[in-house]
């Protein structure tokens, strides 16, 4: 499986590679900004995306909306500083499938990715 | 600005270290940063808007900032390059930011907006407050050395108080 990392740091960027590689999943792309991810995506072939929220040029809650029009399965989560309930519930609403709040554990990123690719399924 | 404007911030530096580095950070006393003080060499910035308007900001000697990011990584401290560095610190204060955020929210003031982070690598430069902005500013010390937060509101953060 494919996945897409779309994080303006390039710190967290790797803190979640790390992570998916942990579970196996070591083919994967980066984005720094909503708009690259959004274009990535285009590309084809993902089966999972990780987006951060606060991203330079289109952030990740519209880079979700954008993602989610074009394909309303694949596994979306996001990981982002972002903690208020009503954003938890907005990007939920808008289809994204789990929603990490950065600071997060080591292992609890990669248990809530395992979580969502079992409840919603991987490609 | 009252003291206590910064305790979310404190508390959001508290967590944000022992969740995602493993490491307890213990605060010193709070002060007042006054206009001319050096600051230490590496602070990443980011500015908040919305309800209340103002700044906040971490600060670190390289070394700390260097061993911070490298366990931030999982990595050996010599494997993290400058870039690196200051894409940790501006990824730390991001989330020291953001859990204030939602403190402040979850207390029923409006919603405050961070914007994206900015980083300063060296300490050759001073900083001047405009008139009326006090900077508070948090020493801390912890298993990777010290830095400190700092913190300044506009209009003294009474916006963010009334909505509390």
């Amino acid at each position: 499986m494919k996945a897409l990392v779309a994080d303006d740091s390039a710190v967290m960027r790797r803190i979640l590679i790390g992570a998916l590689s942990r579970l196996g999943i070591t083919e994967t792309d980066e984005a720094e900004n909503g708009e690259d991810a959004v274009v990535a995506f285009a590309g084809g072939g993902y089966g999972l995306v990780l987006l951060d929220w606060n991203m330079p040029k289109l952030n990740g809650f519209e880079a979700l909306k954008k993602i989610r029009s074009e394909d309303a399965h694949v596994p979306i989560i996001m990981v982002t500083a972002e903690a208020e309930k009503d954003r938890v519930i907005e990007a939920l609403k808008a289809g994204a499938n789990n929603y990490v709040i950065k600071p997060f554990k080591p292992d609890v990123i990669g248990r809530k990715i395992e979580e969502t690719l079992a409840r919603v399924g991987s490609k | 600005m009252k003291v206590e404007y910064i305790n979310p911030f404190i508390a959001s530096v508290v967590e944000a270290l022992e969740t995602m580095l493993d490491c307890d950070a213990r605060r010193g006393e709070t002060r007042v940063v006054k206009a001319g003080e050096q600051h230490k060499d590496v602070t990443g910035l980011i500015g908040l808007s919305g309800a209340a308007r103002g700044t906040v900001a971490l600060s670190f000697p390289n070394r700390t900032a260097l061993q911070v990011v490298s366990r931030l990584l999982g990595e050996p401290a010599s494997e993290a390059d400058d870039e690196t560095v200051c894409d940790g610190v501006a990824e730390l204060v991001n989330i020291v930011a953001g859990g204030a955020k939602s403190y402040f929210c979850r207390k029923g003031g409006t919603p405050i907006e961070v914007s994206l982070p900015t980083v300063i690598k060296g300490n050759n430069y001073t900083v001047s407050h405009p008139t009326g902005t006090v900077w508070l500013e948090v020493p801390f010390d912890c298993a990777l050395g010290s830095f400190s937060l700092q913190v300044t509101f506009d209009n003294n953060g009474e916006q963010t108080r009334k909505q509390q």
